[in-house]
């Protein structure tokens, strides 16, 4: 795919990588919206990225933001900023990053699984979910148009095993934050203290299409856990995910309400495509609607 | 969705499809998910849950209904959903609908017609007549190459061979009759399903032989 | 405790070693190792436990062995007294050895594949699925042919470590791009092991088959 004209993607920050992907000096090179670019660790937490032509020379030099485990840049000139997550400052948080999975799906299939509860009892059974507990219970969605944010509240799931610190199954509360087309985030409480939640996000680096890296940063309150425990954890619901994201079809994502059926548990992805229509959005998109 | 053609294309040996399973099959590029519930006939359907489109050859059968593996909706033998687990006392709208086709089964094989109406009769292969299932073969050559190619070895073999746009019919020199019904996979890859009467057909041995032989006859084709 | 696994929860070839376990109902000590991104295993420190850098590794009271199907026989030789996952007749014994060294041989194209589309090493992914295709052509024949025999396993009347050795990789094979739509007895194998009791399924596997 050549780099797409989508101006309205084009103008979004998107990951291109991790800090520690590479060593100091050295440079990989992959590709956002069909786009070649190379991406050069120049120092600790310095990069610079480049578009590359076909021949794979350097072109325009791109920016770039380092937050939250990832490497972002961007095509255009965003008028959305990087959003803002506290949790990855409290200092008594495990800051996980635990690198990027390919996925051959549109970027969006991967935020609608994210937002998505009712998967929980047969892709996480025994984990997020029970297999006798399959009910989700009414939640509300929001569209914080202060930020431009789709935001789920007041979300509820029995878990048998919500993360790593817990070990029977609770009642779970999540709010889910959509803070862009391409980056997805859920707070959920934490286990034996209602005040915090735990934050875990998803960065998606669109590379065509149909064919992404996902990024999971994730900033816990768990001081006990082995930090390979936690990434293994993260990675191990994932790919659990990763099958089902995989064998959708269309890949790309449909936004006519006839083609696909929600029920009351899908309010959260009603209101997610309802916000993707309105931006008039064509890449990974299954109908082309015009610009 | 493009018009189907009205015609019958076998995708697999009955036998071969287990009780409580649900597989995947592409003809001429369209995904479908063949299933068989606990009890009864094989159901050919869209490969796809019309819920958020998870590909139902992935899902599971729990006695006649079969359940999508995503969110679990489960559907009934007609294709209608029945459940919706996120809403346990939810009667799923009856438009909520899985895009059946239509199937059967003769001589031993799955058959399927995918058009909207369909109207055509069944290849006609002789009735009465008791097939042995062979096996499946999948080619890695398009529909053409493979239907001459089978005219062209079996003929070298000294059989006869008839060929008609579903099947083709080899009566071997020894007494074997094989009937090997051709399905289009796709551009580069056809799957034929063989059927066999007559001599050399009623042992295990005896079929194992032509196990073998049809394991000969697929590396011929991809030679060609 | 006796044994201690170094293990990885999305590792194929840990979850051979796994399922054995499981099916033997062992007690053991699990050592989750950081694979990726950490890429643990290819520590100075690991390759001391395997000069190999790869993953299982299995302690057992002073023994310590690499390799997921050495691994298999050393469980299924010590542990299991019914002798039903590696019988020793001279009519089955040699070929659970020849399919063992197939799964941990041309079967591993499919985990080669697999790697290359979810944590994005870099291999030649066309061989790779061209590879583990012919691989599962070679494995669905060979069920073909004892289906009508009337057999469900690999060797002989129940499963050994043969089905176990070579389940992982094909039941994951979707994680790299390769279908099963070509594969009918390789999918009802499949399937029947899922069935088994004490059976637990791994990330990329669905839970309910």
């Amino acid at each position: 795919m050549a780099r797409t004209r989508d101006t309205v993607v084009l103008n979004e920050w998107v990951a291109c990588g991790w800090p520690d992907k590479v060593a100091v000096g050295e440079s990989y090179r992959t590709a956002i919206f069909g786009q070649d670019i190379e991406v050069a660790r120049l120092g600790k937490d310095a990069f610079g990225i480049f578009e590359l032509d076909e021949a794979g020379r350097r072109g325009r030099q791109l920016p770039v933001q380092v937050r939250y485990c990832c490497v972002f840049t961007t095509l255009g000139e965003p008028t959305r900023p990087l959003p803002e997550i506290a949790e990855f400052d409290e200092p008594d948080r495990r800051i996980a990053s635990c690198g990027s999975v390919g996925v051959h799906t549109s970027p969006y299939r991967i935020i609608e699984n994210f937002l998505d509860m009712a998967h929980f009892s047969f892709v996480h059974t025994d984990i997020l979910g029970a297999e006798d507990r399959t009910e989700v219970l009414a939640y509300k969605t929001e569209h914080r148009r202060d930020v431009d944010e789709i935001w789920a509240i007041d979300c509820q799931f029995f878990q048998p095993a919500a993360s790593r610190a817990s070990k029977d199954g609770q009642m779970t509360t999540y709010a889910y934050r959509v803070m862009s087309p391409f980056s997805v985030m859920l707070y959920k409480n934490v286990f034996g203290d209602d005040t915090r939640n735990d934050a875990i996000c998803v960065f998606v680096q669109p590379m065509q299409e149909t064919e992404c890296l996902a990024y999971m940063p994730m900033a816990l309150v768990d001081p006990d856990s082995a930090m390979a425990s936690i990434i293994d954890f993260q990675q191990t619901i994932f790919l659990q995910d990763r099958v089902i994201l995989e064998n959708q079809r269309p890949a790309l994502l449909p936004l006519d309400p006839g083609r696909e059926v929600p029920t009351r548990a899908d309010a959260s992805s009603i209101a997610f495509r309802r916000w993707l229509k309105a931006q008039n959005l064509q890449f990974g998109i299954y109908e082309k609607q015009a610009a | 969705m493009t018009q189907k053609a009205d015609r019958w294309v076998a995708i697999g040996l009955d036998h071969q499809v287990q009780p409580g399973s649900s597989n995947p099959v592409m003809v001429d590029g369209f995904a479908l998910a063949m299933w068989r519930p606990d009890g009864g006939p094989v159901n050919v359907w869209e490969d796809r849950c019309p819920h958020r489109g998870m590909r139902l050859s992935y899902g599971f059968v729990r006695g006649n209904v079969l359940r999508c593996i995503y969110h679990g909706w489960g559907y009934g033998s007609g294709g209608q959903c029945v459940s919706i687990p996120a809403h346990p006392d939810l009667t799923p709208p009856k438009t909520i609908c899985a895009n059946v086709f239509r199937s059967e089964t003769r001589y031993g094989l799955v058959w399927t017609n995918l058009a909207e109406t369909p109207l055509a009769a069944l290849p006609d292969s002789g009735d009465g007549v008791e097939w042995t299932p062979v096996r499946s073969l999948y080619v890695n050559r398009p529909e053409s190459t493979v239907r001459d190619g089978i005219v062209a070895v079996e003929e070298g073999n000294g059989s006869s061979v008839e060929a008609d746009e579903s099947t083709v019919t080899v009566r071997c020199a020894g007494g074997t009759v094989l009937l090997m019904a051709i399905q289009k996979v796709d551009e580069n890859k056809t799957a034929l399903h063989v059927v066999a009467r007559g001599q050399g057909t009623s042992t295990s041995r005896e079929r194992l032989a032509l196990v073998e032989r049809m394991e000969l006859l697929r590396g011929q084709l991809e030679t060609c | 405790m006796a044994i201690k696994l170094y293990d990885y929860s999305l590792s194929g070839s840990c979850y051979k070693v796994r399922l054995l376990l499981d099916f033997l109902e062992l007690d053991y000590e699990k050592r989750q190792m950081d694979f990726y991104p950490g890429r643990e295993h290819r520590s100075l420190e690991f390759k001391q436990l395997n000069p190999l850098g790869q993953l299982p590794v299995l302690e057992d009271d002073g023994v310590r062995l690499r390799d997921a199907q050495a691994i298999l026989c050393h469980l299924a030789n010590k542990y299991d007294r019914s002798g039903q996952w590696l019988p020793r007749d001279p009519g089955s014994f040699g070929s659970v050895m020849m399919w063992l060294m197939f799964a941990g041989g041309e079967l591993m194209a499919a985990s080669a594949a697999r790697l290359h589309d979810a944590l994005g090493y870099d291999l030649d992914i066309e061989a790779a699925r061209r590879n583990a295709h012919a691989a599962f052509r070679i494995l669905d024949d060979h069920l073909t042919k004892r289906e009508i025999e009337g057999g469900t396993w690999i060797v002989g009347e129940h499963p050994t470590l043969a089905d176990i050795a070579c389940f992982p990789y094909t039941a994951l094979s979707s994680d790299g791009g390769i279908g099963r739509e070509d594969y009918p007895a390789l999918r009802n194998w499949l399937r029947a092991f899922h069935h088994l009791p004490k059976f637990k399924a791994m990330s990329g596997i669905a839970e309910f088959a």
